[in-house]
This record gives structure tokens, C-alpha cells and sequence, in this order.
């Protein structure tokens, strides 16, 4: 894989003053939900870190832009999301059509209103993973959103481009199709 | 803030079978959200990436100082 530190991003202007301490406390504060969303969205190790490096220094070279109208994670949510999505896109990883979410849990057997158990917790990482990996890329995103207790119904609507009734929507399917799904992996 | 999540607590399940007894713990999680939150708690973010950061950092040069003529005609 090549080094993203090397790509032609490296022309653009940094910061007019670099901020040591401010990128110290942003990457310490949210690098842990960036990381994740990377690896559960990408499904990579290798990628997440790599696209997580990518990340922070996007944001760090775009600090002077941040106006503080959104909440840092959110920010730097919505750089995350786009560069994940880029790669997604770039390595024609995109899962089908978002409908055959729904067709999954619509003809299950199984009950997706009960809780997911977990009996062993050593595998558990692998099992979400293969789960996640069979939803659509939008289904995998908003749950991966809402995951995080920081963000609001409005903000993840806002970080998709979508109402929050939508999201609400969608939300409910994501979950129904991942039980059904969780449970497959058992 | 959202309010459909739900939280469970865990739960710890004893099983007997014949003369053998032994401990089994189970979680239980009510939706989709608690499980990712457990799984994201339990992520450690790999140190390698502060280090490259840092190194990607440094070779980001601070672009020139502007003069005060510039900054003041907004040049």
C-alpha cells in the first residue's frame, strides 16, 4: 500500500500556525470513534490505519477552517466518512443495492426483536465484522453513527445528507437486518 | 440525544450439567448500537498511527509568513 503521507494531498497549505496542542487533544479525544469507524466500516486493520492517519492529517491541515459550528467529532466525522467512502468507491467494495437489506430480516425465521446474545466474547470482533460486512455500506455507516452516544438522531442525519424521520427509518431496518444477520454468524 | 438505545445489563448464567459445574458468562445486548459500543470499547487504536502521524506532521512545512501590508489588505 502506498504511503498517503506521499500523495499529492501534501501540496495543499497547512494551517497558517500549527497548533501542537490542539491536534494532541483532537487525536486523543476522538481517534478511538475514528479508528472504529474505520475499521468497522472498511473491515481492515491495515486500511483503518491507514485511513485514520489520513484523517487526522486532513483535519489538521484544515484546523483553520473548523469554526467550531459543529462539535469536533462531528467534524471530524464527516472527513471520515467521505475518505472511507472515497476508498470504498476506489476499491469497488460497495455491497449491492441497499433494498436487499431488508429482504434479509422481511423472510427470516428468526426474531429480530430479541436480544443479541453473546456467549463468547474471544470471536466477537469477527462475528460483528462478517455481519457488518453483508449489510449495505449505508446500513453499516448508520449504525456505526449511532453506536456513538455522542451524536444525535440530527447530527447523524446531518452527517448522511438525510432527514432524521429518514434515518430513524433506515435505522430501524439496519438493526432488524443486523440481528438476523448476528445471528447467522453464531 | 437518541433515545430509542437500550441498555442491558450483563448477565452472568450458571449451567450444571451432571457432577460438573462450571461458570458461563453471557451478554446480552438489546440492540445492534450496545453491541458496536461494547465492541468499540474494547478497540485499542494501534500506537503506530500517533507515531506516523507525528512523522506526517513534521514534514508539513508552515507556509511563509505574510507582511503586515498583506494581512492588512487581505492579499
Amino acid at each position: 500500500m502506498t504511503d498517503p503521507v506521499q500523495g499529492p494531498e501534501l501540496m495543499e497549505p497547512p494551517p497558517a500556525a500549527w497548533p501542537g496542542d490542539e491536534i494532541a487533544r483532537l487525536y486523543a479525544e476522538h481517534s478511538r470513534a475514528i479508528y472504529y469507524l474505520a475499521l468497522r466500516f472498511l473491515g481492515d486493520p491495515q486500511r483503518a490505519e491507514d485511513a485514520t492517519h489520513d484523517v487526522f492529517l486532513k483535519a489538521f491541515r484544515k484546523l483553520d477552517q473548523f469554526r467550531g459550528e459543529s462539535s469536533a467529532r462531528t467534524w471530524l466525522y464527516r472527513i471520515a466518512i467521505n475518505h472511507c467512502q472515497n476508498l470504498l468507491q476506489t476499491w469497488h467494495q460497495r455491497h449491492v443495492v441497499a433494498n436487499s437489506d431488508d429482504a434479509i430480516w422481511d423472510h427470516a425465521p428468526a426474531r429480530t426483536d430479541s436480544p443479541l446474545r453473546v456467549l463468547e466474547t474471544k470471536e466477537l470482533g469477527q462475528r460483528i465484522q462478517t455481519t457488518l460486512d453483508r449489510l449495505s455500506a449505508e446500513y453499516r455507516l448508520l449504525l456505526l453513527l449511532v453506536a456513538d452516544e455522542e451524536l444525535s438522531y440530527d447530527q447523524i442525519a446531518a452527517l448522511v445528507g438525510q432527514s432524521t424521520d429518514a434515518v430513524r427509518g433506515k435505522l430501524h431496518r439496519a438493526r432488524k437486518t443486523f440481528a438476523v444477520l448476528f445471528e447467522q454468524t453464531a | 440525544m437518541k433515545q430509542e438505545s437500550q441498555f442491558s445489563s450483563d448477565e452472568q448464567h450458571r449451567h450444571e450439567s451432571g457432577q460438573e459445574s462450571h461458570h458461563q458468562t453471557a451478554r446480552e445486548f438489546a440492540t445492534a448500537e450496545e453491541l458496536l459500543r461494547f465492541d468499540a470499547a474494547q478497540t485499542v487504536v494501534p500506537p503506530p498511527i500517533a507515531e506516523r502521524l507525528k512523522q506526517s506532521a513534521a514534514q508539513l512545512a508552515p507556509p511563509p509568513r505574510r507582511a503586515w501590508w498583506q494581512k492588512l489588505f487581505g492579499r
